[in-house]
């Protein structure tokens, strides 16, 4: 819990310098977007640079949203959670290669029609999932009777919500760049009596709640011919 | 874009994220036992010893005064042998005893120990010196309460 204050003045630091531009833009005239302003999709970098640099899990994910009114979002997210992870001492052996997906909304807080986007989120996420837990030398200790140890394709099913805030921009034309924190809640879990997942995928490492984050890279495949007119005129 | 830059390293900056271990803290798994003598409860005042089979490894050396029992079950056999033997003084007494049982494996994470509990089925004895055994309470984890009541023929 300590990483929640540092969080909090990082936060205030990477905001603040938005607030200014959004009391300029209030003394404008306000300016309306269309109903479908365009459809993106977009990669979550974190999993694959995680993924690449051999972590102990990563989640590879990407995204799709529709942008209504520049203001709320719809987004769906789509992704494989991956994980092996050895205990140092136990010999214990988690792994799993799973599915996973999200649906839920964005709200835009940026007033303004330029491609940039201070955004609240919220997520339902899904996953039905198998895992494996192994260890190859199991001994019991008093006994001293060494096996090996392999419980194969354990499924299970989590559902969990996400709350969190993000921050996009444009790099150039339809490139933009953004990052997003969220708080996620484990609303249910259902697994095998031998043993509880370690990882699930989706939502992290496996407990009552947890952090996670994004930094994902969005293409705007879809922007209408009115949007692209509006943001002539922003400049 | 240099601040456009800040914020995004700031943003990977904070997704590096701390781990700790909850391991359950009493992690014991044990068969417990007490003896009684036509319902009052008793202790084996001469030395107890109890073996897993014949030349098993020993579970309990030469204990005095013992008034309750905590074993280990085996983590694979579906049935362990204890021998449980009495020394005094001018005696020596010996009983065995069948303990039937299911093994399951109860797995926490990969960074805590894996553990078996274990469902009794089915106690057995020679009836040298425990007249009887009544299961108490067949699950077999990390509760530290009685499983069984040994029932002595005498109160020693």
């Amino acid at each position: 819990m300590k990483i929640l204050p540092t969080f909090s003045f990082i936060c205030l630091l990477t905001i603040s310098p938005c607030f200014p531009a959004h009391a300029q833009e209030e003394t404008k005239q306000k300016e309306k977007a269309p109903l479908l302003s365009g459809v993106a999709v977009s990669a979550d970098l974190v999993g694959f640079a995680m993924k690449a640099c051999n972590a102990k899990y990563a989640n590879m994910e990407v995204g799709a949203r529709i942008n209504i009114l520049d203001k709320y979002f719809p987004a769906a997210e789509l992704g494989i959670g991956d994980c092996k992870r050895e205990g140092a001492e136990t010999g214990n052996i988690f792994s799993t290669t799973s599915p996973y997906m999200r649906f839920g909304l964005d709200y835009n807080f940026n007033k303004k029609h330029n491609g940039n986007r201070l955004f609240g989120i919220f997520r339902y996420g899904f996953s039905s999932f198998k895992y494996d837990i192994r260890n190859d030398e199991f001994d019991d200790p008093t006994y001293h009777q060494t096996i090996s140890l392999d419980l194969s394709g354990q499924k299970a099913t989590a559902h969990w919500l996400e709350f969190g805030i993000g921050l996009e921009t444009k790099l150039w034309s339809f490139i933009r760049l953004g990052w997003s924190i969220r708080y996620k809640f484990r609303a249910a879990l259902s697994h095998p009596e031998e043993g509880k997942p370690y990882y699930i995928p989706g939502f992290g490492k496996n407990d009552s709640n947890g952090w996670g984050g994004t930094v994902n890279l969005v293409f705007d495949v879809g922007k209408t011919k009115r949007k692209q007119k509006t943001e002539k005129q922003d400049q | 874009m240099r601040r456009r830059l800040l914020f995004i390293v700031m943003g990977l900056g904070m997704l590096a994220a701390c781990e700790s271990y909850d391991c359950t803290l009493y992690n014991h798994v044990g068969m417990y036992a007490a003896f009684d003598h036509e319902g009052n409860a008793v202790q084996i005042r001469d030395t107890l010893t109890i073996t897993a089979g014949k030349s098993g490894p020993v579970l309990l050396n030469k204990s005095v005064g013992t008034a309750s029992l905590d074993l280990p079950l085996s983590f694979w056999q579906d049935e362990d042998t204890l021998v449980l033997s009495v020394k005094g003084e001018d005696y020596f007494l010996q009983d065995t005893v069948w303990v039937s049982k299911t093994n399951e494996v109860h797995y926490e994470s990969p960074d805590c120990p894996t553990t078996l509990f274990h469902t009794i089925r089915e106690v057995r004895n020679t009836h040298q010196f425990i007249k009887s055994i009544t299961v108490i309470r067949s699950s077999v984890n990390y509760e530290n309460t009685t499983n069984l009541q040994f029932h002595l023929l005498t109160d020693n």
